[in-house]
């Protein structure tokens, strides 16, 4: 009997023990791994036949649904990446004023879900935790008041818009001909904002002036 | 040299052993599990074998030869894949490590046949099926983003392999076994999280 009741204990135990080894896929990541990166093209378009472009000097923060503009080290990292790989790319820098082919937009965005969850579990054994009788008190009971607590979670994105200022005019229209979207840990480090950039350039191999 | 001593001894028991599945007996079978993923399970999800999975049978014999009872167990398989580029819109492209989980929980009526049931035997092979439930937990994400499908499905088993008993008149021993698992999903795209396992372990009598 007791052979029995050992096995099933192993048995409870393996089963724990198995449960216990499942691979969660994200204690599996490094950083760098929880990072992705999208772009958006407009297979319509030649981007060959673009040859010069300008960036704004700041970025838009995007709050749940607020806007205002920044520029912080993280964003400076960012526009001196785009600079970087839009030039390997062939495309010439030049003022806003002087008629870019193209015009690209900087953005951090950042999206905050609220939610709340009870105490009540939390209160219903205060007693237990805490023993009126520390304070003094033996015999007493707490009077709890209704209550509940708000958690926030807040994802943040760094998107990049290339604009088609070339044809707006004949368009009467601003085009988005292309979007580079990076999410993931670490996308508001300076130190990452290069490789992440490049990233988003190495799967856009259309983008290159002729 | 010892254990050339103790083999003919070894054997000698093993020679005279009989395997004592007597009508309306329960016995139970404990099995750590090596699952290997096939067909478009291992071609578009998972390619990697599982080592962590058990499994554990509770058989009623309904004769010498022929038990029946239910099945459970576990599978965990993962596998993470190396940096890609996915199309994920028409004009969409994303790079992404991508990470494929999966958990299979069999519930299964199982059925157990033995050949050389009630005779002595060295080894006594047997014959198995199963057929039940699959309950499944697959989740999938490119780099942290994604989430996690729960559902149940037909799953259907089928198996083969030994069992040794401990000594003569023993009624617990070890097993040994492979079996195919047949675990439907038609979800998403996905047609089944079939697989081959491998089994070893443990009966003994709970009554």
């Amino acid at each position: 009997m007791k052979n029995k009741q050992l096995m099933i204990a192993v048995f409870a135990f393996c089963t724990a023990v198995f449960f216990g080894c499942t691979k969660e896929p994200m204690n599996n990541l490094n950083p760098e791994e929880t990072r992705i990166y999208v772009t958006n093209s407009d297979s319509t378009v030649n981007f060959g036949a673009y040859k010069t472009y300008s960036i704004s000097d700041s970025v838009v923060v995007l709050n749940n649904g607020s806007a205002y503009k920044d520029l912080t080290t993280v964003d400076q990292a960012y526009i001196d990446a785009v600079n970087k790989y839009m030039q390997q790319r062939g495309y010439q820098l030049v003022n806003k004023n002087s008629n870019p082919d193209l015009g690209i937009n900087v953005n951090r965005i950042y999206n905050t879900a609220t939610g709340y969850f009870g105490y009540s579990d939390y209160w219903d054994y205060y007693g237990g935790y805490w023993d009126p009788y520390y304070w003094g008190y033996g015999g007493y009971d707490y009077y709890v008041p209704s209550s509940y607590g708000i958690y926030q979670i807040t994802q943040g994105a760094v998107s990049i818009d290339m604009l088609d200022l070339k044809d707006a005019g004949s368009k009467d229209k601003i085009d988005i001909i292309w979007n580079g979207l990076v999410r993931g840990e670490g996308i508001f480090d300076s130190s990452t904002a290069d490789a992440s950039v490049k990233a988003l350039f190495d799967q856009s191999t259309n983008l290159q002036s002729n | 040299m010892k254990m050339l001593k103790i083999l003919p001894f070894l054997v000698c028991i093993l020679l005279v052993s009989q395997v004592h599945a007597q009508k309306g007996e329960v016995k139970m079978n404990l099995q750590y599990n090596y699952a290997l993923p096939i067909g478009s399970f291992k071609n578009d999800v998972i390619s990697n074998g599982s080592a962590r999975g058990v499994t554990g049978d509770i058989l009623y014999n309904l004769s010498d030869k022929f038990s029946l009872g239910l099945g459970l167990g576990f599978q965990d398989f993962y596998q993470k894949y190396p940096r890609a580029l996915y199309k994920t819109g028409d004009q969409e492209t994303t790079s992404a490590v991508l990470s494929n989980s999966v958990q299979v929980m069999p519930v299964l009526a199982k059925a157990e046949f033995y050949p050389l049931g009630g005779k002595k035997s060295l080894i006594q092979p047997y014959i198995n099926a199963g057929a039940g439930l699959g309950v499944v937990s697959f989740a999938q994400y490119l780099g942290e983003f994604g989430g996690t499908d729960n559902s149940a499905s037909l799953m259907l088993q089928g198996g083969a392999g030994i069992i040794v008993p401990f000594g003569s008149v023993s009624k617990s021993g070890f097993r040994l076994g492979a079996n195919y698992n047949m675990v439907s999903y038609k979800r998403n795209g996905f047609n089944n999280f079939n697989n081959i396992g491998f089994q070893a372990g443990l009966f003994f009598p709970l009554k």
